[in-house]
């Protein structure tokens, strides 16, 4: 008989029913298998695993529901469409038919993806959360070469790179970016919208390659997906803030390239007057900088803007006032402190520096920024400015007025939270070490030197910033720090306590053995090795820890065992990295010498 | 005659060339006309030398009636006749007379014209054809046209577009439907034209829609806002990027050449996916190659990935570990080591301890026998009995002071020659053996038994047919027990020290026998095989149960004091409570040494079992059994028991536990033994 044999008449049941192989998922949709792939990317529909794979271990098994769910699929019925319309199309052009293949390719069958996206998100929270990917597979498409004749349509990278612009835009006008990081894969970015995280990738600001080894197709699919599904959460978001969506950006601007200040420009100025003050002194002081040279080109915008604008944001003005003061009271501490970081530093960037990237960050929290070229707000001899951002080994022409330092140091500032001293970052140094903000350190078991410097750092400047204004950020912190110390100093006194107990030890059994009537002489060859004594100590430790392991069922062993090896793994490699900055640091001291 | 036909299909071929068929059968009439008229003409007629005339006019007007009628027939028929042929009214034309040859000549040479001159036989007449047909005639004659001014090869004019036509010139005439609106066509207009006029189709472009707006619009409404369908599982987020992916990273993170190197080595999914580098200033960090494929993993990963939900066990691993009772409430046991026995030079194989608890024997494989006071640990007694000593046992009357021990092959017995004289006595008679006891001969096969006085020692050899491994005392002392493995039906001997006597009660058994071991109170016997352990009744001499272990290779065996608990240690380091009441199965396995286990036992007074390993520890545990029935056996491991070093990959070869005390003995297999005291 059969390993899963089922009499005649009787219907699947259990896994067998449940599930569906992923070739007999095509069979049944009675579609191509590129087809399926497609459908399963725009409706997130994944394989799953189920308890007892019938038909064997090596196939992929979709959930019969999940298939159900696709046979009604309206779009199933558009891809049927389409692909009759692309023969219908060659059809005429083989008949020599130009009408008639002029007439079906101006009207093409085109589908929507919006139904779909609020069937996969039906609240905006839960599109929020899966924005990651999204965000980052816009990011790579956006720094994709746009040139004729790839892979990938130029006008797809024209859309990507809009809207991460847009989304960029958003972020840095609310001041929601968290944490940054530069890696060499990119530049990590974290903002918190609407209190959920928000992590992506943007490559460096370089041309990539198109490789082979990829399907284009599958990351076009997601792609289509995303760029939608990224568009209405712009919308959704320019919304909240009382923004149009789609921006109408200063055609200049955009030609050189600077999509983001324009951006970033549009929406202070696009804003209804006295919603927010930060807005307008931001828009102020950017005015008085630029006033000679760019007033009659932005006034010239704003009235474009606000022609564009007046319909939908005249009558609802005051109840967006009512809304955007809600809006500041809900800000946190963080919030605040993220806006305030930059506040009264100004910025200049040279060429060799990322752009877009410092552009988005600083004023994101609060900085104002300017660049070397063309349609700049103020250039590089402006008095007010601070700090210029170098990337190079010397700098010839030095303002005394203005620090020179290089970029790293924008980034580790914001992870920091404090404006760091700028020693380290001189033009020409090697910056200290950039330490990523994702890592807990003190779950690692390893803090960084320079992570422990931020620390101090950080402290210094609270007490001396922040001496009442955050109690309870204080008390948090003191928690937190008594936190440290009760449990070193548990640590200290269990150590304490094993010792008590070890010499008590010694001594009952010095006493048992006199008791029992055991001669010195007998008890000396116990005695000598005394530094056996310890290791015995440590042995016995361990015995008393492993001795219940016995009693334990074999799952059970199992699963402590592989808790050890992880956490055995673990300290292997925190003293990997402890004896390699010891090396490092005596091979230094040896330089010194 | 012949002229004229020239002419006529020159002027054919140039009336042919507008190939329109109306003026083709136009041509035709003219023809037949023209035949009529030339009727009329004469002979005089064809003279006319008009080349313009007979060019631009019809050939009717050249067209001469021939004068004889006598159509086409051969000429020959008339040869003999006086005339030709006959004219148009039936008379006869008579042949002229002929000239002779010299006038002929004559003639010709007088006329200038004679070159011109043609004989008509038909008509029997010499015609004179004009210049111009001469002209013509030569010029045939070398296959040009017949007139100078025809250009034979003229530009080529093409009167119709081909273009589009596909096919040759036909020559067919239009058809009528050429002419009539197509009906096919006025059906596919009334089709577009209802089609246009119902919208199915449009020419203007589609309207452009705004593409987004707002999706999530009210997001009170609950119940609206639920998934449909089956749960939806998020993809695990990418992790996050650690310090080692900075650009800049603290040189800690930076891995060394070597380790580079060494990654080489590794297997490909171990290896490291991202090695740190280090870059001394942003500008020169170059674009990331991996990004595209790295993009592209995360989608596949996306759609490809089976989901499930797996329930992540963040749980303290102490808290796995059960919870033991206090140890201080189960004392007392065997903690630590109170006492070392050293003299042998070999591995200890054996130890027993006797009744009392006052001696204890060991057995190595130095050939010796030794006996040591336990309080003391001095040794009292060497034997030396020239072979590997490989188990003693103690005889458990506390009236016998004998020692059994298996030295290489075979059993001997001794007289440990301790307590007073009494006792002495009477263990040297029970050892006395006749020598001339009957020699029971049973035929061909060896005996299985041999019970000989040893010549050294005052004791008995027992000479086995094959080599023997263990030897176990009945609780009373007169019987024991010695096991064969490999002795096939005879591998299980039982003995009776009173009588001397010996038999094999067994035939047959499930495997290879490891151990033997009698019931301590009552008429059973347990006997271990690889994989089982037998209980026989001997009393009935049946089998009673079997139990299985589950262990790949029982090693030793011990029968609780009370007799209805077992533990059974096997060679994969695993340790058998069996509560025979119970099931034939373990009520208990415990792991618990990494090694084979030499030897496990019980304490005879207190509620301890201990089991040694080649790992060099030995475990003591408690394992209480109530007498309440419904209440199941506790076990609690108590202590590990380290001090024995290994030597030859062996560790601890034996323990016994002393029989008042909570004292537990090892025999290591470095030569010592060792008293382990609360």
């Amino acid at each position: 008989m059969p390993k899963h044999y089922r009499p005649a008449g009787k219907k699947k049941e259990g896994n067998a029913a449940k599930y569906i192989t992923r070739s007999k998922a095509v069979k049944y949709l009675q579609i191509s298998l590129a087809t399926f792939r497609k459908i399963c990317i725009l409706k997130g529909v994944f394989p799953r695993d189920p308890k007892k794979k019938v038909e064997g271990n090596h196939k992929t098994y979709y959930h019969m529901k999940d298939i159900a769910f696709l046979v009604h699929d309206p779009l199933i019925e558009k891809f049927r469409e389409i692909k009759v319309h692309r023969k219908k199309v060659k059809k005429a052009f083989a008949k020599k038919n130009k009408d008639l293949a002029d007439r079906l390719l101006n009207r093409p069958p085109t589908y929507k993806l919006d139904r779909l996206i609020l069937e996969r998100y039906p609240t905006f929270v839960d599109a929020l959360r899966d924005l990651d990917d999204c965000l980052t597979m816009v990011h790579l498409f956006a720094a994709l070469p746009a040139v004729e004749g790839e892979r990938v349509q130029v006008q797809r990278i024209h859309n990507c790179r809009r809207l991460s612009h847009e989304w960029q835009a958003y972020i840095s006008r609310t001041h929601s970016l968290r944490k940054t990081f530069i890696s060499v894969k990119g530049i990590y970015y974290q903002a918190e919208v609407q209190g959920q995280k928000v992590t992506w990738l943007t490559p460096h600001a370089l041309q990539q390659v198109l490789t082979d080894d990829v399907d284009f197709n599958v990351m076009l699919t997601f792609l289509e997906f995303y760029e939608t599904l990224l568009g209405f959460i712009n919308f959704k978001l320019y919304h909240s803030i009382n923004v149009n969506y789609p921006p109408v950006l200063d055609p200049r601007l955009e030609a050189l390239a600077s999509e983001l200040y324009a951006l970033c420009r549009y929406m202070s100025s696009g804003r209804v007057p006295g919603n927010s003050e930060s807005a307008g002194l931001i828009e102020d002081k950017e005015d008085e900088n630029n006033k000679e040279s760019s007033k009659t080109d932005e006034s010239e915008i704003r009235l474009a803007q606000l022609q564009h604008q007046l319909p939908t944001n005249e009558p609802g003005a005051l109840m967006h006032l009512v809304q955007e003061s809600t809006a500041t009271d809900a800000e946190d501490a963080d919030a605040k402190e993220c806006k305030s970081l930059f506040r009264n530093l100004k910025f200049y960037l040279s060429r060799e520096v990322p752009r877009e990237s410092l552009l988005f960050i600083i004023p994101a929290f609060g900085g104002t920024v300017s660049w070397e070229g063309e349609g700049a707000p103020f250039d590089e001899t402006d008095e007010d400015i601070t700090h210029q951002i170098v990337d190079r080994p010397t700098q010839s022409h030095v303002f005394l007025s203005r620090e020179y330092v290089q970029p790293q140091w924008i980034y580790d500032c914001v992870n920091a939270r404090i404006i760091l001293p700028t020693e380290g970052y001189f033009v020409g140094r090697v910056p200290p070490p950039h330490l990523s903000p994702f890592v807990d350190n003190d779950a690692e078991g390893y803090i960084p030197e320079y992570a422990e410097t931020i620390k101090r750092l950080q402290a210094a400047a609270q007490n001396q910033v922040l001496p009442l204004p955050s109690i309870g950020d204080e008390d948090m912190e003191n928690s937190l720090v008594e936190a440290i110390i009760d449990r070193s100093e548990s640590n200290e006194v269990a150590d304490k306590k094993r010792k008590l107990e070890m010499l008590e030890k010694q001594y009952h059994d010095e006493l048992k053995m006199e008791c029992e009537g055991m001669t010195f002489s007998n008890r000396t060859t116990d005695n000598p090795p005394d530094v056996m004594d310890k290791n015995d100590g440590k042995q016995a430790e361990k015995d008393a820890a492993d001795i219940s392991k016995a009693l334990m069922s074999r799952k059970q062993r199992g699963l402590l065992q592989a808790i050890e090896i992880h956490q055995e793994r673990k300290r292997d490699k925190v003293s990997l990295l402890k004896k390699r900055k010891k090396n490092a640091d005596s091979s230094a001291s040896a330089k010194g010498r | 005659m012949g002229h004229s036909d020239g002419d006529h299909e020159s002027d054919l071929s140039a009336d042919d060339s507008p190939w329109s068929e109306g003026s083709w059968s136009d041509d035709d009439e003219e023809g037949s006309l023209s035949f009529e008229d030339s009727g009329e003409g004469s002979d005089a007629e064809s003279d006319e030398p008009d080349a313009a005339a007979a060019e631009e006019s019809d050939s009717s007007e050249d067209e001469v009636a021939p004068r004889n009628t006598v159509g086409d027939v051969p000429l020959e028929w008339y040869k003999d006749e006086e005339h030709i042929g006959y004219d148009i009214t039936g008379s006869k034309i008579k042949k002229r007379d002929r000239e002779g040859r010299i006038e002929a000549y004559l003639r010709n040479a007088d006329d200038a014209k004679s070159w011109r001159k043609i004989y008509d036989e038909y008509n029997d007449e010499e015609v004179q054809i004009t210049k111009e047909e001469a002209k013509i005639i030569s010029r045939l004659l070398k296959g040009k046209t017949p007139h100078t001014n025809v250009d034979p090869y003229p530009d080529y004019v093409d009167w119709f577009e081909y273009d589009g036509k596909g096919h040759p010139l036909s020559s067919a005439p239009e058809p009528k439907r050429r002419f009539v609106p197509s009906k096919w066509e006025q059906k596919k207009v009334v089709k577009l034209v209802r089609a246009i006029r119902k919208g199915w189709i449009k020419f203007d472009k589609p309207k452009e829609e705004p593409n987004f707006y707002l999706l999530w619009g009210d997001e009170t409404d609950t119940a609206d806002n639920k998934r449909q369908g089956l749960s939806y599982i998020p993809a695990p987020k990418p992790n996050l990027p650690g310090h080692e992916e900075s650009y800049n990273p603290s040189v800690e993170y930076i891995p060394t050449q070597e380790e580079i190197d060494s990654y080489q080595l590794m297997y490909e999914e171990d290896r490291p996916k991202f090695i740190p580098r280090k870059f001394d200033c942003l500008r020169s960090v170059p674009a990331y190659e991996k990004a595209l494929r790295e993009g592209f993993d995360r989608c596949l990963d996306l759609y490809l990935c089976p989901r499930t939900r797996k329930k992540r066990i963040n749980i303290d691993p102490e808290t796995l570990k059960p919870k033991l009772p206090s140890k201080k409430d189960l004392r007392p046991y065997p903690r630590t080591c109170y006492l070392e026995f050293k003299g042998h030079n070999g591995q200890v194989k054996s130890l027993s301890v006797e009744s009392t608890g006052q001696w204890v024997a060991s057995g190595s494989s130095d050939g010796t026998i030794r006996v040591w006071e336990v309080e003391t640990g001095r040794c009292i007694k060497v034997w030396n009995v020239g072979g590997v000593v490989h188990r003693v046992s103690w005889n458990p009357s506390p009236d016998r002071h004998i020692l059994a021990a298996v030295v290489d092959h075979d059993l001997l017995l001794l007289n440990a020659e301790i307590g007073d004289e009494d006792i002495q006595m009477k263990t040297k008679g029970l050892l006395q053996i006749d020598e001339s006891a009957p020699e029971e001969d049973t035929g061909d096969k060896k005996p299985a038994v041999k019970w000989v006085k040893h010549e050294n020692f005052d004791g008995i050899m027992l000479i086995h047919h094959k080599a023997v491994s263990t030897v176990e005392w009945h609780f009373k002392g007169d019987y024991f027990t010695t096991v064969v493995p490999s002795g096939d039906s005879r591998a299980v001997l039982l003995h009776q020290l009173s009588k001397k006597h010996s038999h094999h009660p067994f035939r047959k058994l499930p495997g290879l026998p490891i151990a033997a071991v009698f019931h301590p109170s009552q008429k059973m016997f347990f006997v271990a095989t690889k994989k089982f352990v037998q209980v026989y009744d001997l009393q009935k001499a049946q089998l009673v149960k079997k139990l299985e272990s589950g262990v790949r290779e029982i090693s030793s065996i011990s029968i609780h004091p009370g007799g209805d608990n077992v533990i059974v240690g096997s060679k994969d380091g695993k340790l058998c409570w069996f509560d025979t009441d119970l099931s034939t199965r373990p009520y208990k396995t415990l792991k618990n040494h990494s090694k084979d286990i030499t030897n496990v036992t019980f304490h005879r007074k207190y509620p301890l079992f201990a089991s040694s390993s080649e790992d060099c520890t030995a475990y003591v545990f408690h394992g209480m059994v109530y007498s309440d029935l419904n209440q199941n056996p506790l076990i609690v491991p108590l202590e590990i028991l380290r001090g024995h070093s290994s030597s030859d990959g062996r560790g601890v070869l034996d323990c016994k536990f002393h029989p008042r005390q909570p004292w537990l003995f090892t025999a290591g297999a470095d030569s010592v033994i060792r008293l382990y005291c609360d």
